[in-house]
């Protein structure tokens, strides 16, 4: 048969783990409380007797039987007489307060006993008592039997036990509500995670783990599997869009592609027209279809990786001197002034490659929008915030404030760039760096309007401090 | 030159293997990595191409036996696959040259013949000398006909690549990946820039030009 659910949970096993050990302790505990408090009444009226028994060994010693028996007449009338018994060598009874000696089988050493007496209560019923005795030869050959009622004590003693009893009870029942509290508790907020998880194993979407607020571990533990799945769901989009824009990105210049092919085909056939000057046409357009594909895979793959492959931690300050190296005969030769203003030994985590890709996606960039005369700079530095940030500044047209965030954009390209050559995929691809790297993309206004130039833009590379 | 061509994309192949016998060379094909390894243990060719995903034996696998196995012919893979991640891959399996698909055939012709030259070059050279123009890697001096040329470092980098390969086509993406180290293709022709001012220091001045342009596929090096 199986348990229902709340005996099966992880937090009752612990619970009932941690009761037998809880009992076991306890048990020692009152086990210790009983010998303090039940073994302590016993010792006292163990010690009495003994006492009683000096006495009285003493009292025969001086003055011999005759003696005892006029003590033990005496002391039988005070208030809470001992019981005695006095007998001949031979174990006849002389005199006492008992008929028998409890002790059986009595060899001449000192002998402790645990015995019942019977008495006659209050309303006249007979009462059995447990009492203890003690019975020892004396000197002359009599035996001497001396015991106490310990009526008294017993009754104190099974107080306690029953106290103890009741107490280690109330430990157990205690304790398996709280178990059983804790578990419900407990397997509540699992049961609401399993069934997320549930839930999304089945393909549904937007299914959120519910975080309490209680900021304990199971919140922690929901926001991180909301977290995840906020991650996946964004990734498993971003595929969808990456699929989304090469369909529609691609589309149309291969279309162009077929139609310049197909017109040349029907130029060629008919013998007018060389073919030549088209097929030239069409391999330039399929390699602007290319170098559009790998870039949208390119973002696409950072996208859905969420993170930038196989990252080092390198000086940025050598990235920029090696991109810088590169571009300025370049600028120089577009008649653009190239300037860097690099800040070293600073330190960066990421994927060189990618690094420099995107510096060099910003350079391209400024390169092809700032017209003849201008000028160019990349800086690097630490931000007050520990970040490393490149920038890029032109003194190009500028990207007007409303349309900075489109521009990142993937494809978007502004309106007025459109005889510009490129795939409009600079940015996009530079953004995706970022994000890859945990940092982000700012555009601000460059240097502002100097005559016909400007104002410029300023493109911020921001990475987290490593 | 004997190339083996071990490609599962029978049409890619054909295009390619054409190509490559109308530039002169003799070529041999095999359809997979199994056949490929079979004609690799067979024949001694100076360069393989070899495709990374085929059926039966991967690219990855057929490189690592053969290294294995002591062949040391240089291997240029080809892939669809571009990611750094990738590309370490294949050159740590043992292959010389890695080129992404889909490539331009003057490319492919570069780089295997840029394979080909690397491969005969048993002995260690202090000196370069490509008519008259020489090299001293040591000395890190240049000269042409006993001029002393002044270059900056890139510039000796990219004239000792170009010397090395002296005679042959070299692509502006091969110039980007083995003398920046840079395996992206930049939206802009900044290379060309580069290689003017080489051309400004080593031919000005001369009358017969050493650095040629060579339309569609690069930069030459003439001697």
């Amino acid at each position: 048969m199986r348990l229902p659910r709340i005996f099966r949970t992880t937090p009752f096993r612990l619970t009932l783990l941690f009761l037998a050990l809880f009992t076991a302790a306890a048990s020692l505990f009152l086990a210790y409380i009983y010998i303090a408090t039940a073994g302590e009444a016993t010792r006292r009226t163990d010690q009495d007797i003994r006492r009683e028994m000096r006495s009285l060994v003493g009292v025969y010693d001086r003055a011999g039987v005759d003696a005892i028996n006029q003590s033990l007449i005496e002391r039988a009338s005070s208030e809470k007489p001992f019981l005695y018994l006095l007998l001949t060598r031979d174990g006849r009874r002389i005199s006492g307060s008992i008929e028998q000696s409890p002790v059986e089988n009595f060899a001449g050493k000192p002998a402790w006993t645990t015995f019942q007496v019977t008495d006659i209560d209050a309303q006249g019923h007979p009462v059995k008592h447990p009492a203890r005795g003690l019975q020892q030869k004396l000197s002359g050959g009599e035996v001497l039997f001396v015991g106490a009622d310990a009526g008294e004590d017993e009754a104190y003693v099974t107080k306690i036990v029953h106290a103890l009893q009741a107490a280690g009870l109330l430990v157990i029942l205690l304790g398996l509500a709280g178990g059983v509290l804790v578990s419900r508790n407990v397997s509540r907020s699992m049961v609401s995670l399993i069934d997320v998880v549930e839930r999304v194993r089945n393909g549904e979407t937007g299914v959120r783990a519910h975080v309490r607020g209680a900021r304990d571990e199971f919140d922690e533990l929901a926001q991180g599997v909301n977290d995840m799945l906020d991650r996946l769901e964004r990734s498993m989009a971003g595929h969808k869009h990456a699929g989304d824009a090469i369909a529609h990105d691609l589309r149309s210049p291969l279309t162009r592609l077929r139609a310049r092919l197909e017109a040349a085909y029907i130029d060629v056939e008919a013998g007018k027209g060389n073919a030549e000057e088209a097929l030239a046409q069409a391999l330039d357009d399929t390699d602007g279809v290319l170098k559009t594909f790998g870039a949208v895979l390119s973002i696409a793959r950072l996208q859905a990786a969420g993170q930038a492959p196989n990252p080092v931690i390198f000086d940025p300050a050598e990235l920029a001197a090696d991109i810088s190296e590169l571009y300025e005969p370049f600028c120089e030769e577009k008649d653009l002034e190239y300037a860097s203003e690099i800040t070293r030994d600073l330190s960066i985590r990421g994927n060189r490659e990618f690094l420099a890709q995107a510096l060099a996606n910003l350079l391209d960039n400024a390169v092809k929008y700032t017209p003849a005369g201008g000028a160019i700079m990349l800086r690097v530095r630490r931000r007050s915030s520990g970040e490393v940030e490149f920038s890029v500044t032109d003194t190009g047209p500028g990207v007007p404030d409303e349309d900075r965030d489109r521009v990142i954009q993937r494809f978007v390209r502004l309106e007025n760039s459109r005889n510009q050559p490129g795939a409009g995929l600079g940015l996009s691809l530079v953004a995706a760096v970022a994000e890859a790297h945990g940092g982000r993309l700012e555009l601000s206004e460059g240097p502002g309007k100097v005559g016909e130039m400007g104002p410029g833009l300023r493109v911020a590379f921001i990475l987290p401090r490593p | 030159m004997r190339i083996l061509i071990v490609e599962d994309d029978l049409e890619a192949a054909d295009a390619m293997a054409r190509g490559l016998t109308e530039a002169g060379h003799e070529c041999t094909r095999g359809a997979d990595g199994q056949e490929g390894l079979t004609a690799a243990r067979d024949g001694a060719f100076d360069v393989m191409v070899v495709d990374r995903m085929m059926p039966r034996m991967d690219g990855i696998q057929l490189v690592e036996t053969l290294r294995r196995e002591g062949d040391r012919t240089p291997v240029l893979f080809l892939s669809a696959l571009g990611e750094v991640g990738d590309r370490v891959d294949g050159l740590q399996a043992g292959a010389d040259d890695y080129l992404v698909k889909p490539y331009a055939f003057p490319e492919l012709i570069a780089r295997i013949q840029a394979l080909a030259r690397r491969h005969d070059t048993g002995s260690v050279q202090t000196l370069l000398k490509v008519g008259d123009l020489e090299m001293d890697l040591i000395g890190r001096s240049v000269q042409r006909a006993g001029k002393s040329v002044d270059l900056q470092p890139r510039e000796f980098q990219l004239l000792e690549f170009l010397m090395r390969h002296a005679g042959q086509s070299v692509t502006r993406t091969m110039l980007l990946e083995k003398v920046w180290h840079y395996h992206f293709d930049p939206q802009t022709n900044v290379i060309d820039v580069h290689i003017s001012r080489l051309r400004s220091k080593i031919d000005k001045g001369f009358d017969r030009p050493m650095l040629q342009t060579v339309r569609g596929a690069g930069y030459r090096l003439d001697a």
